[in-house]
């Protein structure tokens, strides 16, 4: 086995998804958010592909490849949702866009 | 064989349901007669039944036709399948045939009523019913049967039903009949549980513990007592005066009440494992006829008088039945047909003539406009009393001297209750003689009879009673057992008259003396207290109260069983309805809107709330994992 350990792959891996989730609770920026939720799915493969490797079972690349799949899909739609605000005129921050509250 | 069996069985079914089919494309006279054909096609299908079994040897006369496994679960297996014996035989030729005369007496006395296609579709699926229940070639189908027989009684008695007295008639006859079907379903649950199946050749030649025969034939007398109008599911069967004069006549004469006493002579061997409840039966037969031959004498609705009378008849067939002479008790039952099927339709043409009046006090003297009816009337109620060479006196008196040969003190008891009931039909039965059809006419018979174009009713009317004033006066013929006894050998093979049962011919010939003699006296103190007046009535007003009251039965079931349950009924709706059932609905209604104004917060809008309680919970989760290792 080449290279460090897997240990190191997961650790940079929890540090990629603890700046996404930051992302997400912090940034206010609707972009910023789907980019920071991007980071986190990334961190997840990561952690699969690291973990993939280590244990010689094909399985966690599968894996890898469906959420690359789910995530392009997130973006499209993400995306698009931005797009549509946008048309609106309507404000990208998402602490203003809370219709929703009880 | 079978071939007739099954057409007699789905002729009357076809009727009806062409009836319903067609409903008003077809004239009322359209139905009317579509029903009479079925119910005779059903006729000729048992005469076929009955000519082709009677070519053949005694051991091969019986056979069961299945038409497809109808249930099946595990080794459990019921078809919808039909018994052909000379049990069966007769049953049919007895319900097709009298049922045949019945509806096409029908036709003149439902003329001009408002929904006769109704009438005639009810009454074919009557008759489909009865014969269902003497066909069906296992315990379930006769079950079936049975049901369908208080449906189709449900719905002829409460036929008029914008009288609220019909509907409650019709609603009691049901619930009574309904006690019966459940004891008889407890009694088939027994049997499944001990021999795994309901077909009659298991289920008779098993040998069930002491305990498990008495409960079998116990619910099985219970269905039998309600559907007969036996002590003391009686109450219903007066009551059922309320449908039309023929519906009496058929629930009376060709189906219904006779079912109980088929089904003892169809599972006899079930309840000769339970001799002791057997006895029970016959017991109770003896004191039905009793109790209902005093009410009789006070009744003042001819229907009525003749309702009792049919309960009192029954009475003798459940004794002849129970002391283990089935035989006897299937004989009365075919002469009883013949003769209270007469004696309602006699009744019905009198009613018909004199606007529907069936008081006995107003009737007075009408014979002597209906001499036809009067005769035919006289050759009914002499059956009915049992005077030779009318039929009764050749069914009834085998029944009694049975009970003699029994030897035993109930035998006796059996036998003076037998005697007694003799003297009380005599007596009731020509009270409403004299009562009715001799003499000067009163002047309300002047004022409101109408003839039917110079005849005393329409032919189809006619017809029938004419024929079967001849079948009650000669059918007793067939058999006079100290003689001569066919029916008691055809009936041989499915259902032998128990050795302990068959009398000597000297007894059968001091009974018959004393029975035709009670009879004779009966008539007697009938024509001396009711035509001659030289006895008067005797006051005793606490025996006429008590017969007017019908005993109390009804009054007793009233306390017992009808008012207890409404004061439940309404303790339920004021103190648990009202206050906790109601209630509940704006309660719950309120909590929710409580509930749910302190959940909304949670519900922020904003998406960081919402991504810190998803990430708070995955920490949680992981957190518990953690722990729990």
């Amino acid at each position: 086995m080449l290279g460090p350990g897997v240990a190191w792959y997961v650790a940079v891996a929890a540090v990629l998804f603890g700046i996404g989730a930051l992302g997400v609770l912090i940034r206010r920026n609707t972009l910023v958010v789907l980019l920071s939720l991007e980071l986190m799915l990334n961190a997840g493969n990561l952690a699969l592909i690291a973990f993939s490797r280590h244990f010689h079972n094909g399985a966690g690349q599968i894996f890898a490849l469906a959420v690359m799949a789910i995530a392009a899909s997130e973006v499209c739609v993400g995306l698009g949702l931005v797009v549509a605000l946008n048309r609106r005129r309507l404000s990208l921050d998402v602490d203003r866009l809370s219709e929703l509250r009880g | 064989m079978t071939g007739g069996a099954w057409l007699c069985l789905l002729a009357p079914l076809g009727g009806t349901i062409v009836i319903t089919l067609l409903g008003t494309r077809i004239s009322r006279l359209a139905a009317a007669w579509i029903a009479t054909t079925t119910v005779f096609v059903a006729f000729g299908g048992a005469v076929w039944a009955f000519v082709d079994m009677q070519s053949r040897q005694v051991g091969s006369r019986s056979e069961i036709t299945t038409a497809w496994t109808w249930l099946q679960s595990g080794n459990f297996k019921v078809g919808l399948e039909l018994l052909v014996d000379p049990l069966s035989a007769v049953m049919m030729l007895i319900v097709s045939g009298v049922g045949g005369l019945i509806v096409l007496y029908s036709i003149g006395y439902m003329d001009g009523d408002e929904e006769e296609r109704r009438y005639f579709a009810y009454i074919s699926f009557f008759v489909f019913s009865m014969l269902l229940l003497v066909e069906g070639g296992n315990l379930l189908m006769l079950l079936i049967g049975w049901g369908l027989v208080g449906l189709s009684s449900y719905l002829l008695i409460g036929f008029w039903h914008d009288r609220p007295s019909a509907v409650q008639a019709a609603k009691k006859a049901f619930v009574m009949n309904a006690l019966g079907d459940a004891t008889m379903a407890l009694a088939f649950f027994i049997l499944i549980a001990h021999t795994n199946s309901l077909s009659f050749a298991t289920d008779f030649n098993a040998h069930l513990s002491g305990t498990a025969a008495n409960f079998v034939a116990l619910g099985l007398l219970g269905g039998a007592v309600a559907k007969s109008a036996q002590i003391p599911l009686q109450t219903w069967l007066p009551d059922a005066m309320e449908g039309p004069t023929p519906v009496s006549a058929l629930i009376h004469a060709a189906t219904m009440v006779t079912a109980g006493v088929y089904l003892i002579a169809r599972t006899h061997p079930l309840f000769e494992q339970a001799r002791t409840i057997e006895l029970l039966a016959a017991g109770t037969g003896a004191l039905t006829l009793l109790v209902a031959g005093l009410i009789a004498l006070v009744q003042t609705d001819i229907k009525k008088v003749i309702a009792y009378s049919t309960m009192s008849q029954i009475g003798y067939m459940f004794l002849g039945a129970g002391v283990g002479a089935y035989s006897s008790g299937m004989f009365h039952l075919l002469t009883h047909a013949f003769f209270k099927a007469l004696l309602f339709m006699t009744a019905g043409l009198a009613i018909h003539a004199i606007a529907g009046e069936q008081d006995i006090r107003k009737l007075r003297g009408i014979g002597r406009l209906m001499p036809f009816t009067k005769w035919c009337f006289l050759a009914g109620a002499l059956a009915l009393v049992g005077i030779p060479p009318f039929s009764g006196f050749f069914s009834k008196d085998p029944i009694i001297s049975s009970a003699a040969a029994l030897g035993t003190w109930y035998g006796w008891i059996f036998w003076v209750c037998g005697v007694a009931g003799a003297f009380l039909t005599g007596l009731y039965t020509f009270r409403l003689w004299f009562l009715v059809f001799p003499g000067e006419p009163s002047p309300f018979v002047r004022e409101h009879y109408h003839d039917h174009h110079g005849r005393e009713g329409a032919w189809t009317m006619l017809v029938p009673v004419g024929i079967l004033a001849v079948l009650a006066t000669f059918a007793g013929w067939l058999q006079w057992t100290p003689h001569w006894d066919p029916f008691t050998k055809w009936l041989e093979p499915v259902a032998p008259t128990l050795a302990a049962a068959v009398p000597t011919t000297t007894q059968e010939y001091y009974t018959s003396a004393a029975a035709v003699v009670a009879g004779l006296v009966g008539i007697g103190v009938a024509w001396a207290v009711y035509s001659r007046r030289t006895i008067a009535i005797p006051a005793a007003p606490f025996w006429r109260r008590l017969f007017e009251n019908k005993f109390y039965f009804d009054w007793l079931y009233d306390r017992i069983f009808y008012r207890p349950a409404a004061a439940t009924a309404t303790f339920l709706l004021r103190d648990f309805e009202d206050p906790v059932i109601l209630q509940a609905g704006p309660d719950l209604g309120e909590a929710t809107i409580e509930t749910g104004g302190l959940v909304r917060r949670l519900q922020t809008g904003l998406l960081r709330t919402y991504v810190l309680f998803v990430a708070a919970g995955a920490a949680a989760v992981v957190l518990a994992f953690l722990i729990a290792k």
